[in-house]
């Protein structure tokens, strides 16, 4: 038995209004409605306040490049057709703390740098292998 | 003194007054794929480590093995391969990792309590037979977990070489670290692998030329700043000092045990402080149980499941200031024939063995008693630090 590709459910309760929203075209992340604390990955309570009342709110999809690694050697299969490609994490504009993971697209790169201006575009995950799962996902590219 | 940061903190830990000595050590075979059960591995070693303690597999009344990484070695386990059948308090607080430094503090509790005269701690692992499967390693955990199946593993940020590439940049952005620095790293566990007879790439050497021109699978990391995956595992056996002295000398003591914790889950992303380890908070409790300083180490052994792991815990154990760990280990700094800070002597996680960090303790008591393949001359005071991400641990042992 080999580990399958993990394909993540659009319906996973945590995660719904993250995909839901990219599916429109907006980076959606969860704010503590009680301390206005952004929350990421998100939680069921507030990790500042402890309050349960969390909403998913629309970002401006901005932020900077964190960091990223450049992936030359797929450690999965399913990741072969896309190497070489770039990995790791948007500092988001609203609040630096929360770091999504991503992956930068539409840019060459070598001109990828720490710390550089980022937005987010929405494309398929479009996996080659796996036709059947096109939801919308946020990327990453230079601003 | 700089302000201890607020993203994590140590577990308290009970002072431990010189009373747990590690009186016998030992290692299964380490190996590329062998065909071998962890089982076996494990029984191999305690075996070795009883024959080192002069004890008999009778005499072992306490047991601490790992909880998870089916790396299982438990009482049940340990009478099929020894054919006893005596009482023996069984837990799984121990094993590798940051286990191998905290289960001296539950061989404490038990001495202490007269549960247990002789206590052993076991990891061990078949990963290399087990990876053509992908079942079991050190991904297989990561894959499954729910958030990273939904927020990482879609966006090809898996496994582990691509979390520490990611970490290894932003050290590099912020603190200007280079590509060599952590080269010598590397080079130097290379070096001492060479030297050690059990090692995996004992017959491989690696210079700092050669390492840079590797390419960088996972840029900005080479194949040559990432574990190996093999099969193999450790033991040793612990005993209170008293008892201690009717055995084998000479006598290894534990003088400190150190226990950090990041306040943030097990995700990377959501570290208080990216470039840092939860030594920030272990290192200091640890040393300071054992009233000692970094400059005290006369050894050290670190969890270093890739070269920046070992730089950011450097720093984070206060052998150099934050950020200028690059410099600290270049050239041979690390190395045990004259380097400021004889580091992983037998050639730790990256070129020994992937064995979690159990061999680093079996190699910290050779050390001590001078019997190191690379010894470093007149070891007094060797310290271990483990590491998982949210979490690291320190152990410092003294020689008696």
């Amino acid at each position: 038995m080999t580990v399958p590709f993990p394909i993540p459910d659009p319906d996973f309760e945590p995660t719904r209004p993250f995909f839901a929203g990219a599916a429109r075209g907006e980076l959606r992340i969860p704010r503590c409605r009680r301390c206005d604390r952004f929350q990421w990955y998100p939680p069921e309570r507030c990790r500042a306040c402890g309050s349960s009342q969390l909403e998913w709110v629309r970002t401006s999809g901005r932020g900077t490049l964190f960091s990223f690694a450049v992936v030359r050697r797929p450690l999965l299969k399913e990741f072969a057709p896309l190497v070489p490609f770039a990995t790791g994490l948007v500092a988001l504009a609203e609040d630096p703390a929360v770091r999504l993971v991503t992956r930068f697209v539409d840019c060459d790169l070598e001109q990828l740098r720490p710390d550089l201006p980022v937005r987010a575009v929405f494309r398929p995950l479009g996996y080659p292998q796996i036709a059947e799962w096109q939801t919308l996902v946020p990327f990453f590219t230079l601003a | 003194m700089s302000e201890v940061p607020d993203w994590g903190h140590a577990e308290p830990i009970e002072r431990l007054d010189g009373e747990v000595a590690i009186v016998g050590v030992g290692e299964g075979d380490h190996s590329k794929a062998s065909g071998r059960t962890h089982q076996e591995i494990a029984a191999q070693a305690i075996a070795r480590a009883l024959d080192d303690a002069g004890l008999e597999p009778a005499d072992v009344d306490g047991l601490l093995y790992s909880g998870g990484m089916g790396a299982e070695f438990g009482e049940k386990e340990f009478h099929a391969h020894f054919g006893t059948s005596h009482r023996i308090l069984a837990a799984p607080r121990g094993g590798g990792m940051v286990w191998a430094a905290t289960a001296p503090a539950v061989a404490a509790e038990w001495l202490r309590r007269g549960e247990a005269r002789h206590i052993v701690n076991v990891f061990a692992v078949s990963w290399a037979t087990q990876r053509g499967e992908m079942i079991g390693g050190p991904g297989h955990f990561h894959a499954h977990e729910r958030m990273k199946r939904h927020l990482e593993v879609p966006y090809g940020w898996f496994p582990q070489p691509v979390y520490f590439a990611t970490i290894a940049r932003r050290h590099m952005h912020q603190y200007g670290t280079r590509p060599e620095q952590l080269g010598a790293i590397a080079v130097a566990c290379r070096r001492h692998a060479n030297l050690h007879p059990g090692a995996v790439m004992r017959e491989k050497t690696l210079t700092l030329e050669e390492y840079l021109a590797r390419p960088m699978l996972f840029d900005p990391l080479r194949m040559e700043d990432c574990c190996l995956i093999s099969d193999g595992g450790g033991a040793y056996v612990m005993s209170s000092f008293e008892r201690a002295r009717d055995l084998r000398p000479p006598l290894v003591v534990v003088e400190g045990v150190g226990d950090g914790r990041s306040h943030a889950d097990v995700y990377w992303a959501e570290q208080g402080d990216f470039t840092a380890t939860p030594q920030v908070f272990s290192a200091p409790a640890a040393f300071a149980m054992a009233g000692i300083r970094p400059r005290d180490v006369d050894v050290l052994a670190l969890y270093d499941p890739f070269t920046i792991v070992a730089l950011m815990q450097i720093e984070d154990m206060g052998f150099c200031a934050k950020g200028e760990g690059g410099a600290f280990v270049e050239g041979t700094a690390l190395h045990f024939d004259g380097g400021k800070l004889p580091y992983n002597t037998h050639g730790g996680l990256l070129s020994h063995a992937y064995v979690l960090g159990i061999s680093h303790v079996v190699e910290l008591v050779r050390q001590l008693r001078g019997e190191a393949a690379a010894q470093v001359p007149g070891a007094e005071i060797a310290v271990y630090g483990g590491y998982t991400g949210a979490m690291a641990s320190t152990l410092v042992l003294r020689r008696e």
